[in-house]
C-alpha cells in the first residue's frame, strides 16, 4: 500500500480467471484397485455483464445531475473491484483490452432504451454473436442505440479503449473515494471526450446535457472506430456529430407511424421528401399534435411546435426533443446497440472554467473602478473628439474620492438634500485608529452625539455616523442583545458600585481573613463568596468553629475511685494481699494464674471460691431489693439474708408472664435455683 | 459497610472550595471568567459585529461600481468605522447620564476585550500566528467562481514565499495570516478578512478528488478551443516540465480526443521518458491527463515572478481534500503489476 498522500497508477490488473464457465477435471492415477472415474466439476466465474451492481460504483465525475464548467475535464467512473474492467475478454488473446468503455453522448446523438431483455440489448444479427449468451447477471437491462456516425465520431477507438481503464492504488484512509473500499485498489474508467457546451450565434455558451454510459463492448469491439487518419489541434465546440434534424423531420412527417409502430422508413426517399417539401406551419403543428397525443414528450414537443415556424421547426423540435435520449432514432445508416451497465447525466453549463474566471478577474483595491485608465494624452482626447458619435458611458460613474469616499445624496436632519461623502468599512488606505489619551481615556460616542465630519470641501462625511447608526439598529434588532446589554448594565455596573461602597468593609474582612481581594471582578457577590470560602477553608477555626476532635473521651467512672488493684481484686473476689504475697515468690503472672476467682458456669457447681459468700450476699440484697420494688413492698432488712418471701398474689399480668418465664430456664433462673437449694 | 465516621469541617470546606472553583473558574475563555468586564455573550456579539456580521451589504459596498461583476477588491478595514459600529451598539439602553459616564469610563476596557475576542470568533486550529499589528485587511470577490465552486481555499501570507507560488505550504505555516472571516455574503460574493496585511493571497479551486482533463485555450471565435496538457515525466512525475503539448482532436467531433496521435506526440518528447517501450500504457496515459486544482496567486506584480504561465502551472503535488492538516497527496508513478 502506498504511503498516505501518495497514489500509484497501474495500467491494468488482470484477473487470474476470466468470467465464464469452466470445467474442473480431476483424475486419480495409479490406484491399486484400478482406474478411478475422472471428476468433471462445473465452475462458473461470475462477473457483471449487463448491469453494474451499485456497490461496485464508488464515484462518478461529473456528479450525476450536476451542472457546471466541465468542459476541460474527462468524465470518469471509479469502480470498486480492481479487476472489473478486465474480467471479460472482448477480443480473445488481448487480455489488456477492457470490456468496459465510458462513452459520453450529447443530446440527440443516441437513444437510451427502456428496460429490455438482455438478448435485445445487443445489436441484432451480430456476427460473430455474443459468446455464451447464457452468461447473464440479469434478465433485463437497458441499451444505448447509436448510429454508425456517432460511433465513428464519439466512441473511443479500439486502441484507445485499453488506455481508458487503469487501476489506482491509494492509501485506504486517504481519499474521499475510499469510504466504501477495502483494499485501496480501485479501477477507473475514463471517457475520451471533453463535454462541450453549445454556443449560440453570438458565441455565448448555452448549457448542454450529456449522458455518460458505461457500456459493454463485448463482441462489438470491432465496431469501434479506427484511429482517425487526420487530426486537428483544436475543435469546434459547436460542431454536431450527428444532425438530428433529419430525424426530427421524419418525426414530423410520420408521427403516427413512429408512435403507433409499423415499418420504419426504408428508403431515403421519404427523408428526402420530408426535407425538401415545404410545409405550412399549420400542417406541422397538426402533425405534431396528432403524433404527440401518444408521445412521451407531449408538452415539450407540442409547445415547441406551436411556436415554431416552418423554417426552423425541425430545429426547435429537435431542441425540445433533446430533453432526453429516449427519442427513437430513425436513421438510414446502421445502428448499434450497446448494453449499458450504468449511466448518469450531467449538464455542461458553458460557464468559464475556474482558471478562466480567476485569470479574468478585475483585480484592484477597493475604490478602483473598472475602466480606470491612466490619464489620457492630448492626442487621445483629440482623437476621441473626432470620433462620431463620442463614446458615452452607459452609466454615470460614481463620484469617488482618492480616499475611497463616495459622494452620495444625503438628506440632512433639516430635510435639505445635499451631497455627502460616505465610505464603508473597506478603505483603500490604512486608517489610524483612535488611541487612548494619557489618562487611558477613549472618546465614546453616544446616541445624542454627532459623528458627522465636515471635510475641507464643505461637505459632510457621514461614514462614522452611518456606522454608529447601523450598530445601534443591529443591536436593537435583536432582543437578546438588548437584554444582555441591560442585564450587563444592571448587574455588573451595580456590582461595580457596590464594590466601591463595600471596599472599606471588605478591607476589614480581608484583614481578618488574611486574604487579598483583586481590584475588580465580574460580580461582587461571586467574588465575596469565593474569597470567603477560600479564606474560611484555610483557617476554619477562626471562622466557623474548632474542628471536632477525632476521638471522643469516655465518660468519667464515678465508682472507679481508689486503687485500681484493690478495685479489681474486690470485684473479682480474691485477696489482693494473697496475690501480692505469691507474686513476690513466683511473679505476678503466675500468681494471678494460680488465683481462683468466682466465676459462673453452666455446670455445677455454679459458684465456688472464697469470694462466694460476699457475692452471694450482694446478690441476695440486690434480688431482694428488686423483688421488693416489683412487689411494692419495703425492702427487707439487709443484714440477714432471709429466705425469699412468699410470693404475694400477683396481678394478672404477672401471672400471665410467669409461665413464659418458667418455660425456659436461663442462667439467672438456674442461679436462683442453686441458691434456694442449699437454703 | 465501613465508612468514614467523621467529616471534619475542613473536609467539607475543601470539597466546597473545589466545587466552587471547578464550576465557576474555567480556565478557558468560553464563559464569564471573572477576568473580563464584558460578559461573554456580548463580547462575542461585538466581535462578530466588528467583523461586519449583519452589516447590510449596501453599507459595505455603497455603489455597485465599487464591486463590478467578475472582480476582486482588496481593502483595509477602517477600524474607526467598526469602532463606531460597536459604539452604536453600546449606546443601546444608555438612559441616564450616569450610564453614560460609566460607559465612558469602561470603554477602553471594552474595546480591548472586543479586540481580543475578535481573534477567537473563527477559531480554526493551526492557522498560523496571531497578528500583533492590529490591522485587519480583506477582500471582496464577486465572481462566478464563487457561486460555481463552493468551498474555495483562501490563504494569505505575510510575505512573498520563496518556495514559489505553486509550492505546498502546510496549513499551520507561521507566515500564514489568520482568516478572521470567510463567508459568502451572496451566492457570488465572497468576503474574506485577514488578521494582518498579506503580501500574497492564494485562492485555490476546491479539491474534489482526482480529475482528468486538459487545459483549454479559447480562440478568437470563442467556440473553437485548443486543448493542451502539461507533459509529465514518467520517471519523476513531480518534475515540472514547462511546456504545452497540444492535444489532437478527432475532426468533426467536439471534444473527442485523438489519443493515438496524442500518445505519439508524448512519446516523441524525450522529457516524458515514455519512449522506453514505444507505447503508452493506461497508467502512463492517466498520469499525463491528471488535472490538478488551479491556484490563483494574488501578489505584488512588481516582484519578479517569471513567465506568467509558469506561475500558474500546477505541480503534480496536490493536497488531500481530507481537511486541514492532512498530509499532502503527492502522486507517484509506478509500473504496473506483472
Amino acid at each position: 500500500m502506498p504511503d498516505p498522500g501518495f497514489f500509484v497508477l497501474h495500467p491494468a490488473v488482470l484477473p487470474p480467471l476470466e468470467a465464464g464457465g469452466y470445467t474442473l477435471e480431476g483424475e486419480i492415477e495409479d490406484m491399486p484397485a484400478g482406474a478411478v472415474e475422472s471428476l468433471a466439476a462445473q465452475l462458473t466465474v461470475s462477473a457483471p455483464r449487463f448491469t453494474m451492481p451499485p456497490d461496485q460504483i464508488l464515484s462518478t465525475f461529473p456528479p450525476a445531475n450536476s451542472s457546471g464548467a466541465f468542459q476541460a475535464t474527462l468524465p470518469q467512473i471509479v469502480l470498486k473491484r480492481r479487476t472489473l474492467p478486465w474480467e471479460r475478454q472482448p477480443d480473445v488473446g488481448d487480455p489488456h483490452l477492457p470490456w468496459l468503455a465510458l462513452v459520453v453522448i450529447a443530446e440527440g446523438e443516441g437513444t437510451l432504451s427502456a428496460e429490455a431483455k438482455v438478448e435485445d440489448c445487443i445489436t441484432p444479427g451480430l456476427n460473430p454473436p455474443l459468446p455464451h449468451p447464457e452468461d447473464r447477471d440479469t434478465a433485463t437491462s437497458i441499451y444505448l442505440e447509436v448510429t454508425q456516425t456517432v460511433v465513428d465520431g464519439v466512441f473511443p477507438a479500439k486502441e484507445d479503449a485499453r488506455l481508458l481503464a487503469h487501476v489506482r492504488e491509494v492509501d485506504v484512509g486517504d481519499s474521499e473515494l475510499m469510504g466504501a473500499d477495502d483494499d485501496g485498489f480501485v479501477a477507473v474508467v475514463i471517457a475520451n471526450r471533453l463535454p462541450q457546451p453549445d454556443f449560440d450565434d453570438q458565441g455565448r455558451p448555452l448549457p448542454r446535457k450529456y449522458l455518460a454510459c458505461l457500456i459493454n463492448i463485448e463482441a462489438q469491439h470491432t465496431k469501434l472506430p479506427p484511429p482517425p487518419p487526420d487530426f486537428h489541434f483544436s475543435f469546434d465546440a459547436k460542431a454536431i456529430v450527428q444532425d438530428p434534424g433529419l430525424q426530427a423531420t421524419q418525426f414530423l412527417d410520420q408521427p403516427d407511424k413512429l408512435v403507433m409502430g409499423g415499418p420504419a422508413p426504408t428508403s431515403g426517399a421519404a427523408a428526402a421528401v420530408g426535407l425538401s417539401a415545404p410545409r405550412s406551419p399549420d400542417t406541422t403543428t397538426a402533425a405534431v399534435r396528432t403524433g404527440a397525443a401518444w408521445s412521451k414528450n407531449v408538452p415539450a414537443v407540442s409547445a415547441a411546435a406551436v411556436s415554431a415556424t416552418a423554417v426552423n421547426a425541425s430545429e426547435v423540435v429537435r431542441d425540445a426533443m433533446a430533453a432526453n435520449w429516449r427519442i427513437p432514432i430513425i436513421a438510414l445508416e446502421p445502428t448499434y446497440r450497446f448494453p449499458v451497465l450504468t449511466h448518469w447525466s450531467f449538464t455542461v453549463s458553458g460557464d468559464p472554467t475556474f482558471e478562466e474566471l480567476m485569470k479574468g478577474l478585475d483585480v484592484g483595491l477597493i475604490g478602483t473602478l473598472v475602466g480606470d485608465l491612466p490619464p489620457k494624452t492630448p492626442e487621445q482626447i483629440e482623437r476621441e473628439k473626432q470620433r462620431t458619435p463620442p463614446p458615452a458611458p452607459a452609466r454615470l460613474a460614481p463620484e469617488l474620492a482618492e480616499t475611497g469616499h463616495l459622494g452620495l445624496v444625503h438628506q440632512t436632519r433639516r430635510g435639505d438634500k445635499v451631497e455627502a461623502w460616505f465610505r464603508g468599512p473597506a478603505s483603500p488606505h490604512p486608517t489610524v485608529r483612535e488611541q487612548p489619551d494619557q489618562n487611558g481615556r477613549l472618546p465614546l460616542a453616544h446616541a445624542s452625539d454627532q459623528l458627522l465630519l465636515v471635510v475641507p470641501d464643505g461637505r459632510e462625511d457621514v461614514s462614522l455616523a452611518a456606522a454608529f447608526e447601523i450598530g445601534r439598529l443591529l443591536a436593537l434588532s435583536q432582543p437578546a442583545v438588548v437584554n444582555a446589554l441591560l442585564r450587563w448594565r444592571q448587574e455588573q455596573f451595580g456590582a461595580a458600585r457596590a464594590a466601591q461602597l463595600a471596599a472599606e468593609a471588605l478591607a476589614a474582612v480581608a484583614k481578618a481573613l488574611g486574604a487579598k481581594f483583586p481590584a475588580r471582578d465580574a460580580g461582587l457577590g461571586a467574588l465575596v463568596g469565593r474569597q470567603l470560602v477560600l479564606a474560611a477553608a484555610s483557617r476554619p477555626e477562626k471562622v466557623l468553629a474548632p474542628s471536632r476532635p477525632l476521638v471522643d473521651p469516655g465518660r468519667p467512672l464515678t465508682y472507679a475511685t481508689g486503687d485500681l488493684d484493690t478495685l479489681v481484686a474486690n470485684g473479682l473476689g480474691f485477696s489482693l494481699d494473697a496475690v501480692r504475697k505469691a507474686a513476690e515468690q513466683v511473679g505476678v503472672l503466675a500468681a494471678l494464674a494460680d488465683t481462683a476467682v468466682a466465676s459462673a458456669h453452666d455446670r455445677e457447681p455454679v459458684l465456688t471460691g472464697p469470694g462466694f459468700a460476699g457475692l452471694q450476699a450482694e446478690l441476695d440484697r440486690t434480688v431482694t431489693a428488686l423483688a421488693a420494688d416489683v412487689l411494692k413492698q419495703p425492702p427487707a432488712p439487709a443484714p440477714t439474708p432471709a429466705p425469699a418471701p412468699k410470693p404475694a398474689p400477683v396481678p394478672a399480668v404477672e401471672a400471665a408472664a410467669r409461665p413464659r418465664r418458667r418455660a425456659r430456664k436461663d442462667a439467672l433462673d438456674r442461679l436462683l435455683d442453686s441458691l434456694e437449694k442449699p437454703s | 459497610m465501613p465508612f468514614e465516621a467523621y467529616l471534619s469541617s475542613e473536609v467539607v470546606l475543601q470539597a466546597k472550595v473545589a466545587s466552587v472553583f471547578d464550576v465557576t473558574l474555567p480556565t478557558s475563555d468560553v464563559d464569564d471568567d471573572g477576568e473580563h468586564v464584558v460578559p461573554f455573550e456580548l463580547r462575542q456579539w461585538f466581535a462578530r459585529l466588528r467583523l461586519l456580521e449583519g452589516v447590510p451589504f449596501a453599507y459595505l459596498v455603497a455603489d455597485g461600481a465599487l464591486l463590478p461583476l467578475e472582480s476582486i477588491r482588496f481593502f483595509y478595514i477602517d477600524r474607526r468605522w467598526t469602532d463606531a459600529l460597536v459604539q452604536g451598539a453600546l449606546s443601546v439602553g444608555t438612559v441616564s447620564s450616569d450610564d453614560r459616564t460609566q460607559l465612558e469610563q469602561l470603554y477602553p476596557v471594552v474595546r480591548n476585550e472586543v479586540d481580543e475576542a475578535e481573534h477567537k470568533v473563527r477559531a480554526v486550529g493551526g492557522e498560523g500566528a496571531k497578528s500583533t499589528s492590529g490591522t485587519i485587511t480583506g477582500f471582496l470577490m464577486r465572481s462566478k467562481a464563487v457561486s460555481g465552486w463552493p468551498g474555495l481555499h483562501v490563504r494569505a501570507y505575510d510575505r512573498e514565499l520563496p518556495e514559489g507560488d505553486n509550492a505546498i505550504i502546510p496549513e499551520s505555516d507561521t507566515r500564514r495570516l489568520r482568516l478572521l472571516r470567510l463567508e459568502r455574503l451572496a451566492p457570488a460574493v465572497l468576503l474574506a478578512l485577514f488578521d494582518g496585511i498579506p503580501q500574497i493571497v492564494h485562492i485555490e479551486e476546491p479539491r474534489r478528488g482526482i480529475q482528468f482533463g486538459v487545459r483549454l485555450d479559447a480562440t478568437e471565435d470563442l467556440r473553437t478551443f485548443e486543448p493542451w496538457i502539461p507533459p509529465r515525466d514518467r520517471n519523476d512525475p513531480q518534475k515540472v516540465i514547462n511546456a504545452k503539448v497540444p492535444v489532437p482532436c478527432r475532426p468533426g467531433s467536439p471534444g473527442v480526443l485523438d489519443m493515438k496521435h496524442l500518445n505519439e506526440a508524448l512519446i516523441a518528447r524525450p522529457d516524458t521518458h515514455l519512449s522506453g517501450d514505444g507505447v503508452v500504457d493506461a497508467a502512463e496515459y492517466a498520469l499525463e491527463m491528471l488535472r490538478f486544482p488551479y491556484r490563483q496567486v494574488f501578489g505584488d506584480v512588481s516582484q519578479p515572478v517569471g513567465q506568467l504561465d509558469q506561475v500558474f502551472k500546477p505541480t503534480v503535488k496536490i493536497e488531500a481534500e481530507a481537511g486541514e492538516g492532512a498530509p499532502s497527496l503527492i502522486e507517484r508513478f509506478k509500473g504496473g503489476l506483472a
